[in-house]
This record gives structure tokens, sequence and C-alpha cells, in this order.
């Protein structure tokens, strides 16, 4: 079975990431690549235990576009994200043996640092035949 | 990736094999597949029991058994091949060897043609490159490009599905369309090369392995076209490009502009070999895109340092450049250059020519380079400014620390020094 986590993050926290100081201080340089490294790691010791399908970031939510279909034609607005409400930040797709054990893999993914932080772990449906029951 | 002797070998015996046995049987397709189990059975048992006597004889022999067993499992066709074997007269029942030395290197350059057909996307014309050419596998070139191993998978499908969809036939192109499609290698090898060279931060060590193997195909048409003026540039190009990357990166991978960089860090052997390659190839006539930018390169190269650069020679240079195409890019550096070889102002009225180019809207190199002369200017509000709207703009995290830092140094009150520095 696969399993997507799920990381969110709000647009303050790529403005940090981004060296850009807002009510927290930017992250140095040092600790970007600290962040990269772990990162880089734990994605290389799920790809050598085979159980790596895909791991994405995505770009700030300032970039978003959201799209919608008024009378047929499509309206364009930019990011429609508050500074301060979490959003999807990026995703890690496993497959493995559990929902255990992917529970275990999204674990290594919540940042010990940042009381409260989470992420969230959902099974990915393999067909539309999933979906019938 | 550290290359092994054997994995060495294979990479540059697999379009050689490949060639072979495209050119005997066809089936590009399942050649293709063929070709791959043949390499892996030997990267499995080469380092083990050794390397056979005649590697590529060995190599073709496997895969010609690995082809003949794939094409009979279609029966029909297996019919049709007796059918039109019968109609053959005898002395042409044997193909000639398929190990013939004088042709492999036609074979490996029409492979690449091959591969690099104008029927495929981009996408599938790198893809098959590097495994068909460059003999890396799948699981590799997915990595490389980021993405999961079964969509690699379809795509280079895909892209030999369209391959044999074409009816092409294994020969070189002739007349106008060598050209064309010359063009189109040598674009996909610049693809390959920007794609590696792009990522500044990250996970970027397969990044960095493209750049090599860019350039080590760029070599291989350059030994097989030695004439050619614009396969020269090319690889002149990425030699003089790739020879900055040791100083492109501080110690966090955080971007260090070329005005900033190291010089001595810069790979002195491979900025002589670009410098010998466009001299030569600059006195053969006909002047291309990849000859000038591999000339403008080289003059960066050879500076001591950014200031004592030869900005009026990079302006000149890309002018000829803005001559022979329509692109918004190169009008940006110009203006750049312009502004480094007679000043900001003149650089900002030129720079503001393109603020209504669609094409730059969302670029942030067009707010990056104002803001860069503003700054040398001394107007700090808006070089400021500048900074932070080519910061918002972007969408790669290394450049968006970079712009933020300096926007940051003109918001603290003594002022900076400057020195007009522009992301290399």
């Amino acid at each position: 079975m696969k399993y997507m986590i799920l990381l969110y993050g709000s647009q303050r926290d790529y403005d940090v990431l981004a060296g850009r100081a807002s009510d927290r201080p930017a992250m140095s340089a040092e600790q970007v690549a600290a962040m990269h490294k772990h990162m880089e790691t734990f994605h290389q010791t799920l790809a050598e235990s085979g159980e790596l399908v895909d791991a994405r970031g995505l770009s700030e939510p300032v970039h978003a576009r959201r799209v919608q279909v008024r009378d047929g034609a499509p309206v364009v607005t930019d990011g429609p994200y508050p500074e301060t409400q979490e959003v999807l930040a990026g995703y890690t797709v496993v497959e493995c043996a559990s929902f255990d054990r992917a529970t275990e893999i999204a674990a290594g993914l919540v940042d010990p640092g940042t009381p409260g932080a989470y992420v969230d772990v959902r099974p990915v449906l393999d067909g539309v035949e999933d979906l019938g029951g | 990736m550290p290359e092994t002797p054997v994995e060495d070998l294979l990479r540059s015996l697999a379009p050689q094999v490949l060639g072979a046995l495209v050119r005997r049987f066809g089936h590009f397709d399942t050649a293709e597949d063929a070709v791959q189990e043949a390499l892996i059975a030997a990267a499995d048992g080469w380092p083990r029991d050794g390397v056979p006597e005649n590697p590529r004889g060995w190599l073709i022999t496997v895969a010609s058994r690995r082809l003949t067993d794939l094409l009979r499992r279609d029966q029909a066709r297996i019919r049709r091949e007796d059918t039109v074997a019968r109609w053959t007269p005898p002395e042409r029942w044997l193909a000639p060897p398929a190990d013939r030395p004088p042709e492999d290197a036609d074979d490996t350059l029409i492979l690449l043609f091959l591969c690099c057909h104008p029927a495929l996307t981009p996408a599938s014309q790198i893809a098959l490159t590097l495994r068909a050419v460059g003999g890396l596998s799948t699981a590799e070139v997915a990595r490389a490009f980021l993405v999961p191993e079964a969509t690699m998978t379809r795509r280079i499908s895909r892209g030999k599905q369209r391959i044999r969809d074409s009816g092409l036939r294994f020969a070189p192109p002739i007349g106008a369309e060598r050209a064309d499609r010359l063009a189109a290698v040598l674009h996909v090898l610049y693809l390959i090369f920007t794609e590696g060279y792009a990522r500044t931060a990250g996970p970027g060590l397969l990044r960095a392995d493209l750049t090599a193997e860019a350039i080590r195909l760029a070599r291989l048409v350059h030994r097989l076209l030695p004439d050619d003026p614009e396969v020269l540039g090319l690889l002149a190009l990425m030699l003089l490009t790739d020879a900055r990357a040791p100083a492109r990166t501080g110690p966090h991978g955080e971007l260090v502009p070329m005005a900033e960089q190291d010089r001595s860090r810069w790979r002195a052997d491979q900025i002589a070999e670009g410098v010998a390659l466009i001299t030569e190839a600059l006195p053969r006539g006909v002047v291309g895109p990849y000859q000038l930018q591999a000339a403008i390169a080289a003059v960066h190269d050879e500076a001591p340092n950014a200031a004592a650069t030869d900005w009026a020679q990079i302006t000149a240079l890309y002018e000829v450049l803005l001559g022979l195409a329509d692109n918004p890019v190169v009008a940006l550096n110009h203006a750049v250059a312009v502004a480094m070889s007679t000043g900001a102002r003149a650089g900002l009225a030129l720079l503001a020519g393109l603020a209504g180019d669609a094409r730059l809207a969302d670029d942030p190199r067009l707010p990056a380079a104002r803001a860069h002369l503003w700054e040398s200017e001394g107007d700090r509000v808006a070089a400021r400014e500048a900074y932070r709207l080519a910061a918002a703009l972007s969408t790669n995290l290394a450049q968006q620390r970079y712009l933020n830092a300096r926007a940051d140094r003109l918001a603290d009150d003594p002022p900076a020094e400057t020195d007009g520095g522009v992301p290399g």
C-alpha cells in the first residue's frame, strides 16, 4: 500500500527559510543547510530501503494561483492564503508494509524543535475501483 | 557517481553496441531493451569474473541473443520475416558483421540523431539520449530528473514508440535535415547541461553528474564531427561555464555571484581547454549562438576580477547574439554589460525598455539586475524594493536567500560598499 505524508507550512515559514525576517528571525545559512542535509539523508534512507515513491516540496503560497470557472470561463486569482494559514508545503509518498510503518516514517518528518508541529499520513488509493469499496 | 573502470567501459560501449544491433536488425525499441539487459548482465558479471577479451563483441552477442528471444515471441512477425527472407537473394542474407569497427562512430552519431528526433518532446529526447547514448539506467535517469522511475519508464517507452511510428530508418539524415537534427542534438545536450548547472542548493549531487554527462556527450559529438564550429562552441561553453562551479556556492550551499567568487577556485585546466576550443572555432566562418556564448564565458573566465573584465568586448558579443535571436534574457544580459562598460545609467535605461516585455514579467532576473544597478548608483530605497520584488518572484530558495540578504544589507544605515556585482 502507498501512503502520502503531508507536510504543512505558512507563508511566514517560507519567509523565514528564504532569509527574510518577520516576527521570527530569519534562518541562517547553516540552519538551512542542516535542514537540507536532514531531508536528503532521510529520503536517501527511504530510497535505499525501497520504500520511497516520490517526495516533493511545493513553492511558497504567494506563488499559488487559484483557478475557478465562472460562466464557462476560467478565472485565475493569486494565492488566497492569509499569511498565518498553514497550507500544503510538501509531500512524501512511501510504499511500505503497513500503516504503522508509514506512521513511524512520518514521525521522522515532524520538526522536533517546534512545539505542536505535525504531519498527516493518508493511504493512497491505487485506482478508481478502490473508491467502489 | 564514482565510476569504476567497468562502468566507464560499459558506458562508452553502450551506444556502439546499440548502434550495431539497430543497424543489423532494426527494431530500435526492442534492441534498446536487449542492450540494457546485456549491460546489466555485464555490470553484474564483469567485476566478479573479469572483463572478456573482446568486451564489445561479448555485449553484441549477448544483446543479439536477447533481441532474438524478444523478437521470437512475436510469431506473426517471424512469419512475415520468413516471407521476406524468401524474397531476398541469398547473397544478401548475411548482414555485415555487427562489430565491424569503422562504422562505430557513425552508429553512435545516427543513434544520437534518432534519440533527438523532432517528433519527440524535449523531455523524451533527453531521457532517450541519456539512456541510449549515455548508457544510464532508467532508474538513474529518473533520479537525475527527480521523477518516479515509473514516470521515466513511461516517458522512455513513449519515446521509443514514437520513433517506431515515425518509420525512421537507421541512417544518417542528409541535406538540410541534417543541420536541423544536429541543432536538436546540441540543444538536448545543452538542456542536459543546464539541468545540472541550474541547481544551486539542496540534494545536488545527482545534478552535478548531469553536467559531467553533458560534457562527456559533447566531447563524443565533437570527436565524431571535429569540423563543426557550433559543436566546438557548445563544448567550449560547457567547459568554461562548469569551470566556475567550485566557487558558485558558499560553505552552506548559498549562492555566490560571479563578482564575489574566489577565482582561484575556478578550474584552470577547463578554462584553458575551453579557450583553446573557442579560439579554434571562431575563425571558421559561420558564428552561431553557442560560439558567441562560449566567447562571452571565455572573456569572464580570463579576467582576474569582475572590475578588470573586458566589458566592452562582452557588450559587443551580446550585440551580435541579439542580432541572431529576439531573446529578452540576452537583451537583459546585454544591458548589464552596457552598465558595466559605460555606466549604470545607460544600463538602467536599456532595462527600462524591457519592463513591458511579457516574457520577463514573472522573471526575477529583471528586478535583480535593476536592483544591482540602482545600488551602484546609490539609490538605496529603489534598490532595496527591487531586491525584495526579485526575491518574491523567485521560486529558488538559494536565490531568494541571496536577494533578501542584499535587501537586508541596504536596510542598515551606513552606506554599504557597492560593487555592482551581478549574480553569476
